[in-house]
């Protein structure tokens, strides 16, 4: 008698099931499948811009106020150019040479370190206009700047002796040349000025930006600005290639009326010029940043997106589900490689939509309430720093959930884990304001909230001081430095979360 | 009733998490009590003695976080019954629902007022300890004036209240993950806000109804009267919060099946 043959049972399913594709696949489904969650994400969604929506309607409307437009430079940009202008016309190439002595502020002040006195060629008296200038600064030394953006270091400068300096046209190429004595000369640099006419303005020039005052203590900031003024005396001025005559001109209006003191003046006694000037010549730099303010409901919009990035781990422990998702890919590693793809991906959408509704519906009103929305850079959501802002917000929204499962995955314990994120990053909203200046921008630097600085859509000047306060959504990093430092928080904790997931029993 | 919160006290007693939680509370307000206390300077001042830095204030800065601990022992010590079916055990002893919550509340509040006390007063040491040498060595704290006990009272109660409202939000919600996060939201997120709206009257009108900044202004002793909400009206709040907070869990609770 032959026993009877049994066929084994084999799977009629197709081999090569669990590879990472079908992972991906399976935390999908997770994801999708639990209506508590999806309406977590739309509630990021939400809240993010409900908050952005409260901000910008929030906030004090003027009505009245000066709506005059401001000058605008060569690089579109609005500028500050304002400045006592004594010159004459220069036909070609040429150059103007002048002694200029140390400046002094009003008054027996300090002048401002970026305060300048030195000789410019400009298209014209007209605000705005593009120009080539060499300068001496009291904090700064020489520097050569060009169209009120561009600005090179030259040399250090004797803070209590006069300065050489000279500037040559040569098409559209100028030279700044210094010296301590007069004879030996040193090249300060070279910079390009396109579009200037055959006949150009070449003179002396002083300015300075505002005096500000920053009054910081324990939850409350006061920063105030007033107009400075400068004085500075030119020797020895001669113009190569210049006609004889010394016009004055004030460029685009002083801006220092109300100060008491000499008021801006240019004065010549036996070939020396002395000049006094209260305006600027950079480039403007508004105290708020009104597409990163339309953004700002992220920071509160990011809280049920970690509850939603602690739970798609822990409620695996809860329900006994890692027992069955650890069965299904014994991999353990890649398990939670895929958890952090799928919710990268869900939250970078959500984060996405959000962030461009916010921008939307917040730019406009946000511009519309500020003193003089002219002052503001009218901008599009396809513009490069914009743009950069609200991808960058919802990559940091996708690193912050994927950095909450990190820390789910490590502690297993939702309550913990939930409430370590929140105070994390947004309770230094509260407090930031109260730490002092370098221990608050510490936090900033080190810390995940880092991210948040790809908001920021402002250039940063090396030749404008500008105030930069915590509470004003000014970080000290740069947009793409800040959101590496939080994706590096994300990537870390998320390789110890694995390396925690394979040595321990689930 | 004694039965009831005998019960919830060895309840309470026997989870380790318990213990955790209430030694965080003490750890996280102290610390963050010595960051604060140890970073502020004199400088801005025009001499120290004119410094009219709020230091009871200063030094109790610390409950931003510890209230976060407390946060979550108030939270756990309902929700985590029903993530485990406790919930089924403890209804068939104690039937009266009504009874149940109030003796979790009781011994919760009492927990948690312990533990706050010892935070508030570790908080004024450690500010007693490190102001002087930042210069504030002209007021030395001290609990014998009345706003600065009125400050260390006020705030050991506004923790007690916190963890009462923490225990209603989690009798409504009932999941630990949806509970910490309403309650957090409420902490953090309301009073986040005011650094995002710009208008000055909507920034007032956070700070008297938000549960925390409302709450926290029973720390303040000096300058008062530039404040958007006085000491004890801003307690009253947060303990309209609180109130609101058990009474609906309470309702839920009793309308409900577990």
């Amino acid at each position: 008698m032959t026993a009877p043959t049994i066929t084994p049972y084999r799977s009629e399913l197709p081999p090569a099931r669990d590879g990472f594709p079908q992972l991906l696949h399976a935390e999908w489904t997770k994801l999708r499948t639990v209506r508590r969650w999806s309406l977590t994400l739309l509630a990021g969604v939400v809240i993010t811009v409900l908050v952005s929506l409260l901000s910008a309607f929030s906030g004090s409307s003027s009505v009245s106020g000066d709506r005059s437009a401001p000058p605008v430079g060569p690089h579109g940009g609005v500028v500050s150019d304002s400045f006592p202008f004594v010159h004459q016309p220069l036909s070609g190439d040429g150059s103007i040479t002048a002694r200029v002595s140390p400046l002094t502020g009003r008054e027996g002040r300090a002048p401002e370190p970026w305060a300048k006195a030195g000789l410019v060629i400009k298209e014209s008296t007209k605000a705005g206009s593009p120009y080539a200038a060499v300068m001496i600064t009291p904090g700064h030394g020489v520097r050569l700047q060009s169209d009120f953006t561009h600005d090179t270091a030259g040399g250090t400068v004797d803070r209590d002796r006069p300065h050489w300096l000279r500037l040559t046209r040569s098409g559209d190429e100028f030279t700044a040349y210094e010296s301590a004595d007069g004879s030996t000369w040193a090249k300060a640099g070279t910079t390009r000025v396109a579009g200037l006419p055959e006949t150009v303005q070449a003179g002396l020039f002083v300015a300075t930006p505002e005096e500000t005052m920053v009054q910081r203590q324990f939850g409350s900031t006061s920063v105030g600005g007033r107009p400075a003024r400068v004085t500075a005396a030119f020797a020895h001025v001669t113009v190569d290639g210049g006609q004889g005559a010394w016009p004055q001109d004030t460029v685009g209006g002083g801006v220092g009326g109300g100060l008491k003191g000499t008021p801006d003046s240019a004065t010549e006694k036996s070939g020396t010029w002395t000049l006094t000037g209260s305006g600027d010549v950079a480039p403007y730099t508004p105290d708020v940043d009104i597409a990163q303010q339309s953004l700002a409901g992220a920071q509160i919009g990011l809280i049920p997106l970690v509850a939603l990035g602690v739970l798609f781990i822990t409620a695996e422990y809860r329900r006994g589900m890692i027992l069955t998702t650890l069965t299904a890919s014994p991999r353990r590693g890649r398990v939670l490689v895929a958890k952090a793809v799928v919710l990268a991906g869900v939250t970078f959408v959500a984060g996405l939509v959000g962030a461009t509704l916010s921008f939307l519906l917040s730019e406009p009103e946000l511009r519309d309430r500020m003193p003089n929305p002219l002052f503001h850079p009218d901008v599009a959501l396809t513009d490069a720093p914009v743009l950069r802002a609200v991808v960058g917000t919802a990559v940091l929204l996708a690193a912050v959930a994927v950095l909450a499962l990190a820390l789910g995955a490590i502690l297993r314990n939702t309550a913990v884990a939930v409430t370590l994120m929140v105070v994390a990053l947004v309770l230094p909203l509260v407090l930031l304001s109260g730490l002092p200046l370098d221990a608050a921008q510490w936090v900033m630097r080190l810390t995940p909230l880092a991210g948040f600085a790809v908001q920021r859509t402002l250039p940063d000047y090396e030749h404008v001081d500008a105030v930069c306060m915590p509470e004003n959504g000014c970080y000290p990093q740069g947009p793409w430095e800040g959101l590496s430092v939080l994706c590096a928080w994300a990537v870390v904790l998320l390789g110890v979360a694995v390396w925690r997931l394979r040595r321990r029993d689930a | 009733m004694r039965g009831a919160l005998h019960a919830e006290w060895t309840k309470l007693r026997t989870v380790p998490s318990t213990w955790w939680l209430l030694f965080a509370v003490s750890a996280l307000t102290w610390a963050l009590g010595a960051v604060t206390t140890g970073t502020v300077s004199t400088d801005q001042c025009p001499s120290p003695d004119e410094c009219h830095e709020d230091t009871v204030k200063l030094s109790l800065t610390g409950i931003w976080l510890g209230q976060a601990a407390v946060a979550a022992f108030g939270v756990l010590a309902m929700s985590s019954e029903y993530g485990t079916g406790t919930i089924h055990s403890t209804l068939t002893a104690v039937p009266g629902r009504g009874r149940v919550l109030a003796a979790k509340a009781t011994v919760v509040t009492g927990a948690t007022l312990a533990a706050g006390t010892v935070a508030v007063l570790g908080s004024l040491l450690v500010g007693r300890l490190i102001l002087p040498g930042n210069g504030f060595s002209s007021t030395p704290l001290s609990l014998s004036e009345g706003p600065a006990l009125r400050a260390a009272v006020g705030t050991v109660l506004y923790l007690g209240l916190i963890a009462q409202l923490s225990l209603g939000v989690a009798a409504v919600v009932r999941d630990t993950a949806g509970a910490i996060t309403t309650v957090l939201g409420l902490l953090y997120a309301l009073p986040a806000l005011v650094e995002l709206v710009g208008d000055e009257k909507w920034q007032e009108r956070i700070h008297e109804w938000a549960p925390a900044s409302a709450g926290l202004a029973v720390q303040a002793t000096k300058n008062l009267e530039g404040l958007p909400i006085g000491p004890w009206s801003g307690l009253a709040v947060m303990g309209a919060w609180a109130g609101a907070g058990l009474l609906a869990g309470a309702t839920v609770f009793k309308l409900r099946d577990a």
